[in-house]
């Protein structure tokens, strides 16, 4: 039989033999498995006197646990000098380019309607649809215009059967709000906004479309004014461009206005004009029953394009429904 | 319309410079478009708003300089002499000229008022120097002193003239009347113009000889040898004005001028001056008298605004001094009320209707700047985006995350082959809408389905070279029904090209059926919703029949359709690399969406996984191997994954090796491995006694 001492001598000539973990493995089963050194020599007690066997027994115990440190000292050098190896072995070129995603952003158009429609849900405005293929009725009878009236000029339309055409402003949603306060499913005060698409009968440059897109809000309220809409464009002016935007009003004339203004906002040193604003006519309250002496309201719309191009100096209307994917890759992902 | 400033300042004396006075005239919605320098002067070039027909002459304009300018200009004699004129003309008589002429009005509905003047025995020749600067100026040609002294009354008072050839006109009569059936005219531009029944004519005893209002005929119009005038100036209904004008196509200043409502008292003051112009440069003066037909006089019009009403719509305050001024400046004869003003509206602003309109007058008269920036006071009101928005803005940010790129394309759209091939989305028969006044056939009809813009726009692309493309559109599209016109707003998926960018790790990999579907997939989980994939077949010629799929919600409501485009349309875009698309209906998803979310508590027995692998015929949908897992595998079978699909050696012709990853867990004790292995042995049992399947153990 093998003496305790030279068992644990060999085992620590051969812990420090080990060249890897793997090594060490084999050994520490080899000294302390369940048939290892260490066991046989405890399968050993029996056969010695009774005296004899605590102080065996607590001998081989302290060679088990001196072999156990001397092994997980080993480990920790090995595991060491492994991972340093494993570390000069996986270096990567961090100069090569990532994996890419694929290029995924909302289109120009949507981010701008986004912040448009952000600013007028702030100003407490809500949301409503209108068709875009709609009834000449509320494109323009509605809105007060005159029948066959010079003021139809500008908006030239796209017409597809008998009192049908596209919609050439926003605003053709007036008269079917107004039609819902009458028949009682809607009450005053109102505050209304509608964003979408509009088409007039115009060539195509760089400035001009057959297809746009506006957005339209109007309120009614007992004793609304021009202050409140000059209050009410300058908070959403600010909230869009900035909070030292001015807005300016000039005279000009809508057939659904009284007074009727273009509002213009200061813009590098001079005025920008956004869009057209003013009081809603009497007529077209009246026209749906509604009390003109005790209720007035105002209306005021602006283009949607305008606002990209302002905001990202786009020079080219015609950019935006091409889909140019180069042009498209330009804005950011929300 | 163009004002010369030393035309402008016959009227009114001012120190302002030609800059200083367009901000001015700006500022009170006289817009100023530019200011020319022009070898005949300075030269204002102004857009005047359609309502504003009376400022379409250098008079019209000099009457705003006044009422903007009050005490910061002068006007001349010339200006009250006109302006008296214009607000009470003087009185007219036919006397001598009776003699000469006869006039006859048969349509005073369309011609309330005809006024004719004869001037006898003219030399026509070059109209003086200073005239014809003043023409070329406002940007009109210089023709001879007759003519020219026409157009250039016209351009100062803004009130169009004719001069005719009086010698032509059968009898010497003018009559003015609808044409007849058959009757034509050749007019001044040499064109000739068949007539219908609702235009007016001036007609002389036999024919017509102007289209009124808006061009003079050929047969009578003035020349170098003409010696007598019958000198028109009358006032015409608007309304048949532009509807003749946009028949015939024939737009001139003076029908620009008559749809906007001209000055009835103006036949009168234009006859005098363009006579007292003429006497002038020619030394001939006109017949005395004039004839003047003017059955139904315009009513004169009072109008009242109250003071307060005017401070509560502006929104300043109005000293009432400095509104009787201003009231008083623009011709409107204010007399003070308790409340107000009562004012007389001047015949040529017909535009003046009601108080706001008078109200309007003071706020632009005073100024914009004055209106204070006030919040709306009162009740507040909840703002709100609509149902259709906020769900598109949440399929947007879904779409976004699956990691496609949002277009927006054009509604109107050529003849295509996804309009003529069917919707896909309906049962019902729909027609595309064509438009009746294209502005080209690339322009004519509505948008029938997104996707021919997604087509059209993926092709866009590829011709510059960018081939992988994994688009979104949220779009409107039309038809129409028998139910007449409909309009719906669509979602359209286009991917095509390579699934991934390329790149130096990864093999380019070319988008098939199943990146489409697990997009949609994506999709419909992120909304909640249940879905089933059924084929298409041939009921849609636009998708490849074995490549399709119709996708209904678990009521068996269709909400789209997605697949390969058929082989037929991609050639004829020219299209070598396959193209899926699906089109999806909007309210039909928003309708199938969970509107709630119930959490449900994590699992707190351990799993049970098993995978299994079978062979099976290559005809047997996956999908019906996967609802009879899920059926035989019960409550406890929380997943079902297919994980691997092989065909080729060691598989026999017809089969394939597919491999399902099970996940078996109960929410109420941890199961054993022989109940698992029990629930796998009846799966394969299932399996093989219904799909043919064989169990690879």
């Amino acid at each position: 039989m093998e003496s305790i001492q030279a068992i644990v001598a060999e085992a620590e000539s051969a812990i420090a033999n080990c060249r890897s973990t793997a090594e060490l493995q084999a050994v520490e089963s080899h000294y302390l498995g369940k048939k290892g050194a260490i066991s046989q020599l405890l399968r050993q007690i029996g056969t010695l006197p009774p005296e004899q066997r605590p102080l065996f027994g607590q001998q081989v115990n302290e060679a088990r646990a001196y072999i156990e440190t001397r092994i997980a000292e080993r480990r920790e050098v090995l595991a060491q000098q492994e991972i340093a190896e494993r570390l000069r072995a996986e270096s990567l070129d961090i100069t090569l380019p990532g994996v890419p995603l694929r290029p995924a952003r909302l289109h120009p158009l949507t981010l701008t309607m986004r912040r448009v429609k952000q600013a007028l849900l702030g100003l407490g405005f809500e949301f409503v649809e209108g068709p875009e293929l709609e009834r000449f009725e509320y494109n323009f009878g509605a809105l007060n215009y005159p029948e066959d009236h010079p003021a139809m000029d500008a908006q030239n339309s796209f017409h597809v059967g008998d009192g049908w055409l596209l919609r050439t402003q926003t605003t053709a949603i007036q008269g079917r709000i107004f039609e819902e306060v009458q028949r009682g499913e809607r009450s005053l005060p109102l505050r209304i906004a509608i964003i979408g698409r509009c088409f007039r009968y115009e060539n195509v440059d760089a400035t001009h479309s057959h297809t746009f897109h506006q957005v339209d809000a109007f309120m009614v309220d007992e004793g609304v004014s021009m202050a409140h809409l000059k209050g009410t464009l300058t908070q959403f002016a600010r909230i869009m461009f900035g909070e030292e935007v001015r807005v300016r009003f000039r005279p000009d004339f809508f057939p659904f206005v009284e007074p009727g203004v273009d509002f213009a906002i200061s813009w590098k040193g001079g005025w920008l004009e956004l869009g057209g604003a003013g009081l809603i006519h009497p007529n077209i309250l009246e026209h749906y029953g509604i009390d003109s002496e005790r209720y007035s309201g105002f209306a005021f719309g602006l283009g949607i394009e305008r606002i990209p191009m302002l905001q990202y100096g786009i020079d080219d209307l015609r950019l935006f429904l091409e889909n140019d994917m180069r042009f498209l890759a330009q804005f950011p992902l929300l | 319309m163009r004002v010369p400033i030393d035309w402008l300042k016959d009227f009114v004396q001012f120190d302002l410079s030609a800059d200083a006075l367009a901000e001015k005239l700006t500022m009170a919605g006289l817009e100023v478009e530019e200011v020319l320098e022009t070898p005949q002067g300075t030269v204002l070039s102004l857009y005047i708003t359609p309502n504003r027909g009376d400022c379409l002459s250098i008079f019209g304009i000099a009457r705003e300089v006044y009422a903007l300018l009050g005490d910061a200009c002068e006007p001349t004699p010339l200006f009250w002499r006109l302006n008296e004129w214009i607000l009470q003309p003087p009185p007219v008589e036919p006397g001598e000229t009776a003699q000469y002429a006869r006039v006859e009005v048969l349509d005073p509905d369309l011609c309330p008022r005809y006024g004719a003047r004869v001037i006898r025995g003219v030399k026509i020749a070059p109209s003086p120097a200073k005239v014809q600067n003043r023409l070329l100026a406002a940007g009109m040609r210089p023709i001879s002193n007759i003519v020219d002294a026409t157009n250039y009354v016209m351009l100062e008072l803004g009130q169009p003239l004719h001069a005719f050839d009086l010698d032509t006109l059968h009898q010497q009569s003018i009559i003015v009347r609808r044409a007849r059936p058959g009757e034509r005219i050749t007019t001044l531009d040499e064109r000739e113009h068949a007539l219908q029944p609702d235009m007016l004519m001036i007609c002389d005893a036999e024919r017509p000889v102007a289209v009124a209002g808006i061009m003079g005929g050929a047969e009578t119009e003035v020349t170098e040898n003409t010696r007598n005038i019958l000198m028109e100036s009358a006032h015409f209904n608007p309304l048949s004005i532009r509807r003749t004008s946009r028949a015939l196509d024939l737009r001139t200043e003076s029908s620009y001028r008559f749809e906007r409502f001209v000055d009835p008292n103006l036949v009168v003051v234009a006859q005098f001056r363009v006579c007292e112009l003429i006497e002038e440069w020619t030394g001939v003066a006109p017949v005395p008298g004039m004839l003047d037909v003017y059955p139904n006089p315009y009513p004169a019009r009072t109008l009242h605004v109250r003071l307060s009403r005017a401070e509560q719509m502006l929104g300043f305050p109005i000293d009432p001094h400095e509104a009787e001024q201003t009231l008083a400046r623009l011709n409107l004869k204010p007399s003070r009320t308790e409340t107000g003003f009562e004012v007389q509206v001047p015949l040529y602003r017909p535009d003046l209707q009601r108080e706001i309109d008078l109200i309007e007058e003071l706020g632009r008269i005073l100024g914009y700047e004055r209106i204070p920036e006030t919040p709306p006071a009162g009740t507040t009101t909840q703002g709100k985006d609509s149902p259709e928005g906020a769900f598109a803005e949440r399929l947007r940010t879904i779409l976004l995350s699956a990691g496609l790129q949002e277009v927006v394309s054009h509604t109107l759209e050529p003849e295509n082959p996804f309009q003529t091939a069917g919707k896909g989305l309906s049962e019902q028969l729909y027609q595309p809408i064509m438009l009746r006044n294209p502005m080209s056939e690339e322009l004519s009809f509505l948008r029938f389905s997104l996707l021919s813009s997604l087509v059209r726009t993926a092709d866009y692309n590829r011709r510059r070279g960018i081939r992988d493309l994994h688009l979104f559109e949220i779009g409107r599209v039309f038809a129409l029904g028998e139910q007449g016109y409909h309009e719906w707003l669509h979602l359209g998926i286009l991917m095509t090209g390579n699934h991934h960018s390329p790149h130096w790790a990864e093999k380019p990999k070319p988008v098939d059926f199943y990146h489409l579907k697990g997009v949609v997939e994506h999709m419909l989980h992120a909304l909640g919703i249940e879905a089933r994939f059924l084929p298409v077949g041939d009921h849609d010629p636009r998708f490849h029949p074995g490549r399709s799929a119709y996708v209904h919600d678990k009521d068996d409501q269709r909400l789209g359709v997605i697949g390969e485009i058929h082989p037929n349309i991609a050639r004829e875009y020219e299209f070598r690399q396959r193209v899926y698309v699906g089109e999806f209906s909007l309210n039909a998803l928003r309708h199938a969406a969970a509107h709630t979310v119930a959490y449900r508590p994590l699992p707190i027995f351990p799993p049970v996984l098993r995978d299994i692998a079978i062979l099976v015929p290559e005809e047997v949908p996956v999908g019906q191997l996967f609802d009879t897992i899920r059926e035989v595998g019960g409550d406890w079978l929380e997943s079902v994954q297919l994980f691997d699909r092989y065909t080729g050696s060691h598989i026999p012709e017809g089969l394939h090796s597919l491999a399902f990853s099970l996940v078996f867990r109960s929410r109420e004790r941890t199961l054993t491995d022989e109940e698992v292995n029990q629930r796998v042995e009846q799966i394969f049992q299932a399996l093989e006694t219904r799909h043919g399947a064989v169990a690879r153990r």
